[in-house]
């Protein structure tokens, strides 16, 4: 296990995907060869799918008024591969921020200086470590992700840089230019399309807090004797889904599976992450029951590889209501954590230490 | 939060949390006492990580139960929790950044307002092994540990130097300081049930034991 592929001077073998092949979640294995039918259907789906967009997305608005369920159908589906860059930019809202603000990226990384640079060089060979693209020191993947988490530290500096932002980053800099990856990433963190997602990285994380809330609950009504076991070891969500959120599952899940949930994330927003996460624990509901504290968070962890099928995983995923709740439970957190934050500034007053 | 019961079998269980600056190395820390692994390629961690390994001191088993939690200051907003119940610290910087040592200061202030007086702290200056890039001096390190009253140890992950006696040194004293308490307070810790957290005059920790033993 030391030294795996540091020093064998050999290029690694990489999946479809540019990430150095690892000994388990691999894709491959999920993946079987194609077969002509296979191939044939894949044809099709592709031909819709440009029809769908036009030349370079000039269709793509009038498409999604007309049939927007036609356009999550879809993209349920999974996103055609060669297409994803563009059509993540185009659900994302991204494509008009940039088109709206020219020239600011680049003044941005070029004349901004940020408080966060040392930090971000830090995090840099942190990040996909194993991927082609991020290897090598200070090569063309290392810079962009540079660029375009120090443009976001300028762009807001209330935000700054957090960790976890590099995955989320790093992910879309996969599909596309700098300056889009950049400006995807705002319209996430401000909100173009879907909720503002810029309280995962704020001070006091106060949105990863209020999703762990609400997922928390979430758990405890459609699986509760998850959740009692749960209780009965002391495990807590923070534990292990506060990574999904801050990077949407692009942390430590397998990369094939990771792109099938942006495809939804951007479209549909935050609640995939939610749904996503019900139905990993549904799937291995019968192992989880039955775990002791440390074997479950090692498993929660490690998520057994049929788990990590978009096939399987994602439609069970989809059959999870939970907008109603969600919003049910956001109120519920706002007023329980109104009063705690009240009563700790009272109990804090005496001492005035910090 | 405090330290949790598992399967295997054990005298004490102790919860152990690694602190310190992002990038000084907790992580590496973490797999190679537990894994004898390290990696150069490892990601950055994101929230907390988790670990466990059983020592023995003396004729006891003694399970570590180690929390790796974030470096980044606005990930203390959700790591601080993790200090409950912790009855030992490894506040990690590194050798080669002067900074990541200015800062044990504060952490160590942070370590002290969320847990006991009693936690053993071990102050580990990591990556011993890059000789020519050194920017903290040993003696300077010596010197703030003795006034603070922690321990001191240089470690390198990479080479596995020091890793193995500084998480030792640390579950021993916890061990002395909590088997002391248990001979003074004349009655025996292992009264408490299996996996609850006991409190041995400010030093928690967990013995496992049976029910009977009044």
């Amino acid at each position: 296990m030391e030294k795996k592929r540091v020093d064998d001077g050999v290029t690694p073998r990489l999946d479809r995907f540019g990430f150095a092949k690892q000994e388990h979640n691999s894709p491959e294995r999920l993946v079987r060869s194609k077969s002509a039918v296979e191939h044939q259907r894949e044809e099709r789906r592709l031909r819709k799918w440009r029809k769908m967009i036009g030349v370079g997305g000039s269709d793509w608005k009038h498409y999604v008024r007309r049939k927007p369920h036609v356009v999550k159908r879809r993209i349920r589906k999974g996103i055609p591969d060669c297409l994803r860059g563009l059509v993540w930019q185009l659900i994302s809202g991204s494509r008009d921020l940039l088109l709206m603000n020219p020239g600011v990226y680049e003044q941005l990384v070029i004349y901004e200086t940020s408080a966060s640079e040392l930090d971000i060089i830090r995090d840099i060979s942190r990040t996909f470590p194993s991927h082609v693209f991020y290897q090598q020191r200070h090569g063309p993947g290392q810079r962009s992700l540079y660029n375009v988490l120090k443009a976001y530290s300028v762009y807001d500096r209330e935000v700054g840089y957090v960790q976890g932002m590099g995955f989320v980053a790093g992910l879309l800099l996969l599909y596309m230019s700098e300056e889009d990856a950049f400006w995807l990433l705002v319209a996430l963190l401000k909100g173009a399309v879907h909720a503002p997602m810029e309280g995962l990285y704020l001070e006091g994380l106060p949105l990863v807090q209020q999703y762990m809330f609400q997922f928390d609950h979430l758990m405890r009504e459609y699986l509760p004797k998850i959740g009692e076991h749960f209780t009965e070891e002391m495990i807590n969500p923070s534990m292990y889904a506060s990574q999904w959120f801050i990077t949407v599952f692009s942390y430590s899940f397998p990369f094939h599976l990771a792109l099938r949930i942006w495809d939804v994330f951007l479209y549909e927003g935050v609640k995939i992450v939610f749904k996503v996460g019900l139905a990993l624990l549904k799937y291995c509901h019968d192992d989880l029951v039955k775990l002791p504290f440390e074997k479950l968070i090692h498993y929660l962890r490690n998520f057994p590889d049929d788990a990590m099928n978009p096939d399987k995983l994602l439609p069970m995923a989809y059959s999870f209501k939970v907008s109603k709740q969600l919003e049910e439970l956001k109120q519920e957190y706002e007023k329980i954590n109104g009063k705690v934050a009240k009563s700790q500034v009272r109990q804090k007053q005496p001492q005035s230490a910090a | 939060m405090g330290a949790y019961r598992a399967e295997d079998d054990y005298d004490y269980l102790f919860k152990v949390v690694l602190i310190g600056d992002s990038g000084v190395g907790k992580s590496n820390l973490l797999s190679r006492f537990t894994r004898n692994e390290f990696s150069l390629e490892s990601k950055s961690t994101i929230g907390v990580e988790f670990a466990t390994r059983s020592i023995r001191v003396d004729d006891k088993v003694v399970k570590a139960q180690i929390w790796d939690t974030a470096g980044q200051e606005r990930y203390r907003a959700i790591t601080s929790a993790y200090y409950r119940g912790a009855v030992g610290a490894l506040l990690v910087y590194d050798v080669t950044r002067h900074v990541t040592f200015e800062n044990v200061e504060r952490w160590l202030k942070e370590l002290r307002d969320h847990t006991d007086s009693n936690i053993v702290i071990m102050l580990v200056g990591n990556k011993a092994d890059l000789r020519h890039l050194r920017a903290v001096q040993t003696e300077d390190a010596t010197s703030f540990a003795e006034k603070e009253h922690t321990y001191f140890m240089e470690t390198s992950a990479l080479e596995s130097l020091n890793v193995e006696s500084a998480f030792t040194e640390v579950l021993t004293q916890i061990y002395q300081i909590v088997s002391r308490k248990a001979l003074e307070s004349g009655d025996d810790a292992a009264a408490v049930p299996k996996g609850q957290t006991i409190n041995v005059d400010d030093v928690s920790a967990v013995k496992k034991g049976g029910c009977c033993s009044s």
